[in-house]
């Protein structure tokens, strides 16, 4: 075992105030990231869930300008000719995704977000959590599907009434979990349903995205590349991972929600970082009469220096080995209360380098103390 | 007692270190000259702040005399310590000097053997299995097999100096010096010492210096010297009343 674990062992009460420190700042960090980054998966939801286990092969065209999949411009149907023919692409096939004006039951309006798609089994747009008995439903027209989240929202709770998009009547088929929505909730129907009520707000010639795959994800980006190259004056074109991380980026950006995460990282952070340097250095206090018999025999300064980084970078670890399993079980408590906490490699890496980048400026801050240590100090 | 060899491996040659400015200025050493035989063990006595401290860091390269010379042997060359770059001196004192103080300084999470392994590692004088085995010889030889996985908190004080005595032999310097080594040890504690000090002289060929108030110990040196108000004379081995 080094020295350095040596000596955080036999004084664990004396580190034990960095160590929590650092699991303080790390749980930080990776909930408020996990937090923020699990709400803004809400902006992708129609493109994460449409045919998800091809999402590097299934290609997106839409309007120019449109960084979020909720923010496409109707297209030219026309547009299809520019896919149509390409060598390991399927046919392309039509997706409406426009806002439209949902009336209550009884009464009031609300923001909605409609999404009209094909319904067959071999489509590739429609939410994967559309089972076969609520697509068959769908295929009526005016019918429309919601998550059950929004149930309350839409007041479709309610025994009178009936609810409107856009002034037309629809009819609620059926519901949907684990698609929340942020501001419109989303409602699921049929292309044909879709084009109805958006009546002339989306001309007939018109749609919002082709969908189509690829027959590998190699060629999926290659026809990206080309489609960009060849078109970019009117329209855009993603693989759908691409899109599904420019909607969510966007709107982190957007929103600013990114700054406000990064003030309460860098907060966790500079707690984390006083109280660990504090530890390191009085822990080194502590020791200076020894390290200073070390010194008076020759022991290069160095040598001292690196055992109190060694200490910091195992104050790092010790932390962070308990911040993440309590990290990834409040993640299971929020699931459990609806809220998502996208812990994914990233967040939990990014976590790691920063708090080891923390405990490392604890640490030559602690060699200040190092710096002190005289030899002479044992004579006096 | 063997025979000491007549050329010595570390001399003082008129050392002198003032303290303090103006009319607060006070001389610790005023042209303070002491040679140091290889096997030999020298006393250093005198009342308290007649300055024996101060000699034995600048003896020893921790504390730089505002006049005069430290020259020591030094693979066979007589080199002047202070004249050294800081590094050079911190390079020589790995090489040659070993250091005993009289509050044992031992690292509280170390066993025994670790307290010498780190200055076998740190010192780059053994590394892994090595420094091990180097360790338990000395600890061997030092008596303390039996308690070579203690920690100090688990020693007794004679137990936790003679560690100490071990940490400073381990690397085998040239020279051994020990700042007040008896004084928190009961007497049969302090014979103990003295016997390992004046062994690991006799038998290694070191030169070593004891700085102490404690006559009892003169039985144990080879060499006897007085320090008073700087001024530095060279005693016979007579304890005072014989």
């Amino acid at each position: 075992m080094s020295y350095a674990l040596l000596t955080l062992w036999h004084e664990r009460q004396r580190y034990v105030s960095g160590v929590f420190a650092v699991t303080f700042s790390a749980m930080l960090i990776a909930l408020q990231c996990g937090l923020l980054l699990g709400l803004f998966k809400i902006t992708s939801i129609p493109i994460d869930h449409a045919t998800p286990w091809d999402r590097d092969r299934v290609i997106w065209v839409g309007s120019t300008g449109a960084p979020s999949v909720d923010l496409g411009k109707p297209i030219p149907v026309g547009f299809l000719t520019r896919l149509a023919g390409r060598e390991g692409l399927s046919s392309p096939e039509l997706y409406i995704a426009n806002f439209g004006n949902f009336t209550k039951p009884v009464g009031g309006t609300e923001l909605c977000f409609l999404l009209g798609t094909r319904l067959d089994d071999e489509a590739l747009a429609p939410a994967d959590v559309l089972t076969p008995e609520l697509r068959a439903a769908l295929s009526e027209p005016f019918t429309i599907v919601v998550d059950r989240s929004d149930i309350a929202r839409l007041k479709l709770d309610s025994p009178e009434g009936k609810p409107k998009i856009n002034g037309k009547e629809v009819r609620v088929v059926g519901v949907v979990t684990g698609l929340r929505s942020l501001a419109a909730p989303w409602v699921f129907c049929s292309t044909h349903t879709a084009r109805q009520l958006m009546g002339p707000l989306l001309p007939a010639d018109h749609t919002t995205y082709l969908l189509a795959r690829a027959d590998t994800p190699e060629r999926a980006r290659q026809i990206v590349a080309d489609l960009r190259a060849t078109y970019s004056e009117d329209m855009s074109a993603y693989v759908a991972e691409d899109f599904s991380y420019s909607s969510r980026e966007y709107w982190l950006l957007r929103t600013k929600a990114g700054v406000a995460i990064g003030y309460a990282a860098l907060l966790g952070l500079l707690v984390g970082a006083v109280i660990t340097a504090q530890t390191l250095k009085t822990a080194t206090e502590a020791s200076a009469r020894e390290f200073a018999i070390l010194l008076a025999l020759g022991i290069p300064r160095w040598r001292i220096s690196l055992m109190v980084l060694q200490q910091s970078m195992w104050v790092a670890v010790i932390g962070m080995g308990l911040a993440y399993p309590v990290c990834l079980g409040l993640r299971q408590v929020a699931l459990m209360g609806g809220a998502d906490v996208d812990l994914r490699w990233e967040v939990l890496s990014g976590t790691a380098a920063l708090t080891t980048l923390m405990c490392t400026g604890a640490g030559l801050w602690a060699l200040r103390g190092v710096r002190q240590i005289e030899p002479m100090s044992l004579l006096r | 007692m063997p025979a000491i060899a007549t050329t010595p491996t570390l001399k003082g040659v008129r050392l002198t270190r003032t303290y303090g400015d103006g009319a607060k200025r006070r001389a610790a050493l005023q042209h303070v000259s002491l040679d140091l035989f290889p096997g030999q063990i020298a006393l250093l006595m005198g009342p308290s702040g007649s300055g024996k401290s101060t000699l034995l860091a600048v003896l020893s390269g921790l504390l730089e005399p505002d006049e005069g010379q430290v020259l020591a042997d030094d693979g066979g060359e007589m080199r002047d310590v202070w004249s050294m770059t800081p590094k050079q001196r911190e390079a020589y004192r790995l090489r040659t000097t070993g250091f005993i103080f009289q509050g044992f300084n031992l690292f509280p999470a170390f066993t025994a053997r670790q307290q010498l392994e780190i200055v076998l590692n740190w010192g780059g004088y053994a590394r892994g299995g090595d420094a091990r085995r180097q360790a338990d010889d000395m600890l061997d030889r030092l008596g303390l097999s039996p308690n070579k996985h203690k920690k100090p908190a688990q020693l007794s004080g004679g137990e936790k100096q003679r560690v100490a005595i071990g940490r400073a032999l381990v690397k085998n310097p040239s020279f051994v010096f020990a700042d007040e080594p008896t004084s928190a040890l009961d007497w049969e504690n302090g014979q103990k010492v003295m016997e390992l000090l004046r062994d690991g002289a006799h038998e290694r060929g070191a030169s070593i210096l004891v700085v102490s108030h404690d006559h009892r110990l003169l039985p144990y040196v080879d060499v006897y010297y007085h320090l008073e108000d700087g001024l530095l004379e060279e005693r016979p081995l007579t304890p005072p009343g014989h």
